[in-house]
């Protein structure tokens, strides 16, 4: 008798488990929230919120090494805990392409972290499922709002509203990095400023046994971001761009944008690049240029981060260089353009209104890590700008390898969108899927366009 | 069973309810509630419009929803083949008594079904990597580098490939199940059927799978299950690629849902999934106890 009632008792106690288990995540606040409660602010700042705050990003301790956006983001969130120890900041840290897929799932369920990074293509749909906080006013109350450079903000407005600060640093998402040693030996100083040119260097690079420039694509997402967001721009030019985010008319469809999609079709099929860019991703691609098997690479400001840290110490760290992605032949619109600018914005769950006191010490937390704190940490350690304004950064200090690369990213080029940080999720998704094929000649370009529309039509 | 030993009805009764209630929350429930989103336009978020069947609509005309189906149809033929099949050779290789070490043979086919998925398709990636894989550095040693290719980007053949993997992984797992099923034949039926002069092949054919059509019928229906709902082997070795050229129907919702917050068209997608799959499985089944009931009356 006694074995059966501990066989129930034990049945019950699984029972009450698994239920209690399922329960606990709809009530939210797990018990030792409210530890904190009621002891004394002893932090520097005005606060009067004790308990938890949740935080979402993917600045991971790995990514923070020789990434300054990263680095800078976990030093100010480090420093804004020192400052505010009754608040409990709980980090949920993730891989970038896994931050991407857990977010978009927990807006899905409605289920936001109280303080997360938005990206622009996002900004649209939330706000209209009332997911994120019309930030507007916080900004126009920012302590730092005076330096801040208006113009990022764009990808994280609606409706005249704004929803994010934007975070991290300016990147650029299209750069050449090249070897200037071997291109001096295919007889040109400096990276070439038309296909032409590059196309006439191949040859010289065929007998050496290396890919005359190194691209990777198998995850889709890098040919719109790292090369038709620049070379589109070329054709269509920035007013283009801004209708078809702002639905002013202008479609996928129109022949600028139909053009750019016919040179990067052929560009893709003259030999150039590696033979496999579509069967591995950026990060492959980069180690082509690291091993030498290289003589150019185009991929992001991310790609700068890692080939810096990999290289640093070797011959070909001295002898790497930056350029523009070269002007296509009958593209007129712009020049020397490359996709740069913030592509997160720290954002606050909707539901953090609720409670005051919650929400004021969201907001501090939003201002310092995109305020000036940010901003002069990556100036100062990696020459890096922020959404905040730093005056005089003093390059001298920087190697060759750092001040290069700032003035390709602020300086020496103009800068153009990023498309993939507007709009919407389904239509890149689209895009980006049919580009794969059309790479491969599965599809023509004007299809591509075509389908791109419709999936704008449709989710837009 | 013995009424002595028999546990009372609610003892039964507790200990089935956690299996049971666990099965409702895992997959009753959240088909349940898939079923309820498919009706709506819903790109994620607390707002959603009705719109009825609209989503089942475009699902019948989603010329890519029917190709990954097609995908899967490939994976299972080549799957019932692949993997069925081999294991069953290799089982009646086992069988025979010029193979020494099956404790050994057994283990090691055994081996690769208990590596993750996703492992299995990052190995798998790299033999096919194009400049240091090994299917191209073997290429390249016999001399035959004029067929040398980036596999994966090969439209026409990136099916196959992504099979291979896949079959590779589980023959150990049929193959242990044929083999217990072919322990448990009568020896005396082999014994007597070698006397008469039965070879090999037709021992295995006319003696070994009639007595073992059972065990085949589940395998064949767990090689379906299995690769109607594929995702993982794929995902990591071309996520659907190149284009949608190895796209499979699981991984098109997931990309449905989550690439493009489509929510509402994905959860329709899950459910036409679910849908096709129970069909194909029936199906096969159907299928299956037709032929092999054919064979019995032709016999």
């Amino acid at each position: 008798m006694k074995r059966k009632l501990l066989g129930v008792l034990l049945v019950l106690a699984m029972m009450t488990t698994l239920f209690v288990g399922c329960a606990k995540k709809s009530d939210g606040k797990p018990a030792a929230t409210d530890k904190k409660e009621g002891t004394e602010d002893k932090g520097g700042d005005s606060l009067e919120y004790s308990g938890d705050l949740e935080i979402m990003h993917f600045s991971t301790s790995e990514e923070s090494q020789g990434n300054g956006g990263s680095d800078g983001f976990r030093t100010v969130i480090a420093n804004w805990e020192k400052a505010n120890p009754n608040i409990n900041l709980v980090q949920t840290v993730l891989a970038n392409d896994d931050y991407k897929t857990q977010i978009a799932t927990l807006a899905g369920a409605g289920d936001l972290p109280e303080v997360f990074l938005l990206q622009g293509m996002h900004t649209k749909a939330w706000a209209e499922q009332g997911l994120i906080l019309d930030m507007t006013d916080i900004i126009n109350d920012s302590p730092y709002n005076s330096q801040y450079d208006d113009a990022l903000f764009y990808p994280f407005s609606a409706e005249g509203k704004i929803y994010g600060l934007p975070a991290l640093t300016g990147g650029t998402c299209a750069v050449v990095v090249y070897d200037s040693a071997v291109w001096k030996e295919a007889g040109f100083d400096a990276f070439p400023e038309t296909w032409d040119d590059v196309l006439k260097a191949k040859e010289f690079f065929d007998g050496k046994g290396m890919d005359t420039v190194a691209f990777g694509n198998s995850g889709k997402w890098q040919i719109n971001s790292c090369f038709l967001s620049a070379v589109g721009d070329r054709f269509t030019g920035p007013e283009w761009t801004y209708s078809l985010i702002e639905k002013g008319g202008a479609k996928f469809t129109d022949q600028p944008f139909v053009d750019a999609l016919k040179f990067t079709q052929e560009i893709f099929n003259s030999g150039l690049f590696n033979p496999d860019f579509n069967a591995i991703n950026n990060e492959e691609a980069r180690e082509y240029y690291i091993s030498g098997d290289a003589s150019a690479f185009i991929g992001g400001n991310w790609d700068v981060s890692y080939i810096q840290a990999t290289l640093e110490g070797t011959d070909l760290y001295d002898t790497t260089k930056f350029a523009v992605i070269p002007q296509p032949e009958g593209a007129t619109a712009s020049y020397k353009t490359h996709d740069i600018g913030l592509g997160y914005a720290v954002a606050i769950s909707s539901k953090v209104a609720d409670d005051p006191a919650k929400l004021a010490a969201a907001i501090d937390l939003a201002y310092e890590i995109t305020g000036p704190q940010f901003a002069e940490y990556v100036a100062s350690n990696y020459a890096l700008g922020g959404l905040t304004k730093v005056e005089n950064i003093d390059l001298s200090k920087f190697d060759q390898f750092t001040q290069d690369f700032y003035n390709f990213s602020y300086v020496d080029n103009n800068p153009c969108e990023i498309y993939d940080s507007y709009i919407s999720g389904a239509v890149w998704d689209v895009l980006n899927t049919d580009l794969q094929t059309m790479l491969n000649n599965g599809i023509s370009p004007e299809d591509v366009a075509a389908n791109a529309q419709k999936a704008y039509d449709e989710n837009y | 069973m013995l009424q002595s030993i028999r546990p009372k009805n609610r003892v039964i009764f507790a200990y089935l309810v956690i299996p049971v209630v666990l099965y409702v929350f895992s997959v009753f429930v959240p088909l349940m509630t898939a079923g309820y989103f498919s009706f709506f336009e819903w790109k994620g978020g607390p707002n959603k419009t009705f719109i009825g069947l609209e989503n089942y609509v475009a699902l019948m005309k989603d010329t890519i929803f029917w190709r990954s189906f097609s995908h899967n149809i490939y994976l299972v033929i080549a799957c019932i083949i692949g993997q069925v099949g081999i294991a069953f050779v290799f089982v009646m290789m086992l069988s025979s008594n010029l193979v020494k070490l099956k404790g050994i043979h057994r283990t090691f086919g055994f081996f690769p079904s208990t590596v993750a998925a996703v492992s299995i398709g990052f190995i798998w990636t790299m033999v096919y990597d194009y400049k240091r894989g090994i299917l191209n550095w073997v290429l390249k040693l016999i001399g035959k580098e004029d067929i040398i290719k980036v596999w994966l980007n090969e439209s026409a053949l990136v099916m196959l490939l992504v099979s291979i993997p896949l079959i590779w992984q589980f023959i150990g797992y049929y193959m242990v199940i044929l083999l217990s099923a072919t322990s448990s034949i009568d020896k005396e039926i082999i014994e007597s059927s070698q006397i008469d002069g039965a070879n090999g092949f037709q021992r295995a054919v006319h003696i070994v799978l009639p007595l073992i059509k059972n065990t085949l019928l589940v395998c064949i229906t767990l090689c379906i299950a299995g690769n109607m709902k594929v995702f993982d082997h794929i995902y990591v070795m071309t996520s659907g690629g190149p284009g949608y050229d190895s796209m499979v129907m699981a991984l098109y919702g997931y990309t449905v849902s989550f690439g493009q917050q489509n929510m509402g068209y994905g959860s329709a997608i899950s459910l036409g999934i679910f849908v096709i799959s129970l069909t194909v499985i029936g199906g096969g089944q159907l299928l299956v106890t037709l032929l092999s009931k054919e064979r019995g009356e032709k016999a």
